[in-house]
């Protein structure tokens, strides 16, 4: 590192080039008593140091109070807008949609709509700010399946009746296909190498504002066995940092779908450490993915239909987990034709 | 003033110039000039200033560091200190009176408990004005997880607000009432200062900084970090460097602690602890790491309530207590009153009552 710029005695300059030190992160860490010795600088000089160090790392970012978090919304968008998922009471349930920082999990088992979701968020992200989304494209990272393009074909066909709320030229002036980009990633390496390298580029020209994951379970359900999960846990973290780390350079949502296992016994030690104790499943992967999440939504199928105005779809539940801003609740949805439909309390299906 | 010159915090090849020179205490180096020093023991003039500079004020400082409490001034002065209440009686009592200034505080617990809830309900308290019994103060609030959101921090600025006039119109206080035209939710937004940093680099960097913070803002009462965890349990194939990082981290946050008088949050993650019989969750981060808190509170769900275990307290019982997170925040559990859980519901339409959802599950 160049230590020009820093605010520094050119006399430390010397000692720290001869001492092989190469960035201010080095410097910070090291306790004061270390760096004198390698540095042969007296106290003062290794305070002021670090404090320079510190100075430089943190490239001039100054503390904020909430006050501006809160007012300045055009400075802060990820505290004050949010992904919309094409549908307002979905919306509403969710008090605007998909938070902008941070890993969204959507777990449930097979067949609950999470894939549903999914695509329909992939829609949405491409429409305007006004109308929620983002104005750019989404990355579909599958590793269990192959994508279900005839269904998105579906769906986009279908976007006009769906999003009554957005004048038909908008729709129609939307590519909604051009702007998915569809990577496959069979194993934990080829994932990796993606999101590090692939998602970057895409993100910085600014093609692309939401990375979904379908799914996370599949790669590292398969890859580890019990006794490796310590490795297991590991990888989950250096994944889950990967992740949070793009959110918030980009101002861009994750959003990983998670498969679910069967809970073994009544007192599940993990399940009763979680709040679950009211599930028959819980969300694959751990505590150590868990401890990576912004929020967690849990899926499922009801074995009712839904009413009148859904006719002939399934009856789906929609349950918010945790979140930092919404308590657990649940709401009512489901999948037809045109998309993901939330089912508002006037309409809900309370047959006795 | 008979303090070697071999133990002063000078740069190793001075200290050696000026031994073989003669200067074996203090008081030797201190009598002469800058310039005579130089020449006596063969430094450059510069050197030679620094030299004089870094032990004179030493010096005068020797006798102030080592300063001497009896055990009753510290009593008296634990004494005097205000705690920061957190809303729940229940957790307030078992801590004595809240979250105490002057110590570090740890919050552990699995995703979803509550621990952001906490520090956010802490942040707004702790400025509660004195004459509602709150400490006045401001915060520092470093996230590391970027899981602070504005609109639920304004709910529970709300909340507080609301509560304090219901007293000040209970009480009919003038001072009470002077303090509440202060006490909004623009002035408790605007006395909590954000921060947040990506890498545990940022972090460090932001200890090394906050004393001068602080002394910038010297209403500052509560620094919390949300969450210790995060940045320190990926990026690390040197177990030894984290280790060491952190302790090195523990003792800056107790040193910023005690010579500021604040109080330090810190939350931290849950990991899996495999035993011989059966797995258990336990805070992250290691063993060494449990001695860097004074405090330690361990929230945990029990079937669908939440609890809060006062795990490690000097001076408090181990308890464990019950809290709920409300619309308005951190708070005791209320007894079951069937008006209550209407009114509940009103407030909140989504959150409907669980025994609409066993319907739909055989």
């Amino acid at each position: 590192m160049d230590w020009e710029h820093l605010d520094l005695d050119p006399q430390v300059t010397v000692a720290l080039n001869k001492a092989n030190i190469q960035s201010a992160g080095d410097i910070l860490t090291y306790s004061v008593v270390d760096l004198q010795r390698i540095t042969h600088l007296s106290i003062p000089d290794v305070h002021h140091l670090q404090k320079a160090a510190a100075v430089a790392l943190q490239m001039g970012k100054k503390a904020i109070t909430a006050l501006q978090l809160y007012r300045d919304k055009n400075s802060f968008p990820s505290q004050h807008q949010k992904l919309s998922l094409g549908c307002s009471i979905l919306n509403n349930f969710l008090q605007g949609g998909i938070p902008m920082v941070g890993i969204t999990e959507l777990a449930g088992e097979s067949s609950a709509g999470k894939t549903q979701i999914a695509l329909q968020l992939c829609l949405s992200v491409q429409y305007a700010a006004e109308y929620g989304g983002l104005g750019a494209g989404a990355v579909y990272i599958c590793t269990e399946d192959a994508f279900p393009s005839k269904r998105l074909q579906q769906l986009i066909k279908s976007q006009h009746k769906l999003r009554s709320d957005v004048p038909t030229d908008i729709i129609r002036s939307i590519r909604f296909g051009d702007s998915i980009y569809i990577e496959h990633a069979a194993d934990i390496d080829m994932l990796t190498d993606c999101i590090t390298k692939k998602l970057p580029i895409l993100l910085r020209r600014g093609q692309i504002r939401l990375i979904i994951i379908d799914s996370i379970a599949a790669l590292f359900r398969c890859e580890f066995t019990g006794k490796d999960a310590a490795l297991k846990a590991k990888h989950l973290q250096s994944l889950g940092a990967k992740l949070h780390h793009l959110s918030t350079s980009f101002t861009a949502p994750v959003f990983c779908i998670n498969q679910v296992t069967d809970t073994m016994k009544d007192t599940d030690s993990v399940l009763n450490h979680l709040g679950l104790q009211d599930k028959k499943v819980q969300p694959a992967l751990g505590i150590s993915w868990s401890n990576q999440l912004l929020m967690r939504l849990m899926v499922s199928r009801t074995p009712m239909m839904a009413p009148p105005p859904h006719a002939g779809g399934i009856l789906r539940i929609m349950e918010v987990i945790f979140a930092p801003h919404i308590p657990r609740s649940t709401c009512y949805y489901t999948v037809d034709l045109e998309g993901v439909k939330g089912i508002g309390a006037s309409q809900e299906p309370f047959a006795q | 003033m008979q303090r070697e010159v071999g133990s002063c915090p000078l740069a190793p090849s001075v200290r050696s110039r000026l031994i073989a020179a003669g200067f074996h205490t203090v008081q030797d180096v201190v009598e002469v000039t800058a310039s005579e020093l130089a020449r006596e023991a063969g430094i450059s003039e510069d050197s030679a200033v620094k030299v004089l500079q870094i032990l004179r004020p030493e010096n005068q400082r020797g006798s102030s560091t080592a300063q001497k409490h009896t055990a009753l001034a510290l009593l008296e002065e634990e004494q005097a200190q205000a705690s920061i209440i957190t809303f729940c009686s229940a957790l307030d009592e078992s801590l004595g009176g809240g979250v105490p200034l002057s110590k570090v505080t740890e919050i552990c617990g699995p995703p979803g408990v509550g621990k952001t809830h906490l520090c956010m309900q802490l942040a707004v308290d702790v400025q509660i004005p004195e004459c509602f019994g709150g400490v006045d103060g401001e915060t520092m609030y470093i996230d590391t997880e970027n899981s602070l959101l504005v609109e639920r921090l304004v709910d529970v600025a709300n909340a507080c607000v609301l509560h304090c006039s219901l007293i000040t119109q209970a009480h009919q206080q003038d001072d009470q009432k002077i303090a509440m035209q202060r006490f909004t939710l623009n002035h408790i937004l605007s006395h909590i200062h954000y921060v947040n940093c990506h890498s545990y680099a940022e972090l460090l960097a932001q200890m090394l900084v906050l004393p001068d913070f602080i002394a910038q803002h010297s209403k500052i009462k509560l620094v919390i970090i949300d969450s210790i965890a995060f940045p320190f349990r990926h990026s690390f194939d040197d177990l030894s460097l984290r280790t060491r990082l952190l302790n090195m981290l523990a003792q800056q946050l107790i040193h910023i602690a005690n010579q500021h008088k604040l109080a330090i949050v810190l939350t931290n993650q849950m990991t899996t602890r495999i035993g011989s019989s059966e797995s258990l969750l336990v805070p992250a981060l290691g063993e060494s790491w449990g001695h860097a808190a004074t405090n330690r509170i361990i929230l945990h769900w029990e079937r669908l309530q939440r609890f809060a275990a006062l795990y490690k307290a000097p001076n408090q019982k181990d308890v464990t207590v019950q809290f709920e997170i409300t619309h308005k925040g951190f708070r005791d559990v209320q007894a079951v009153e069937p008006e209550t859980s209407s009114s509940k519901s009103e407030i909140n339409p989504r959150k409907r009552p669980r025994e609409h959802d066993k319907e739909y599950q055989p």
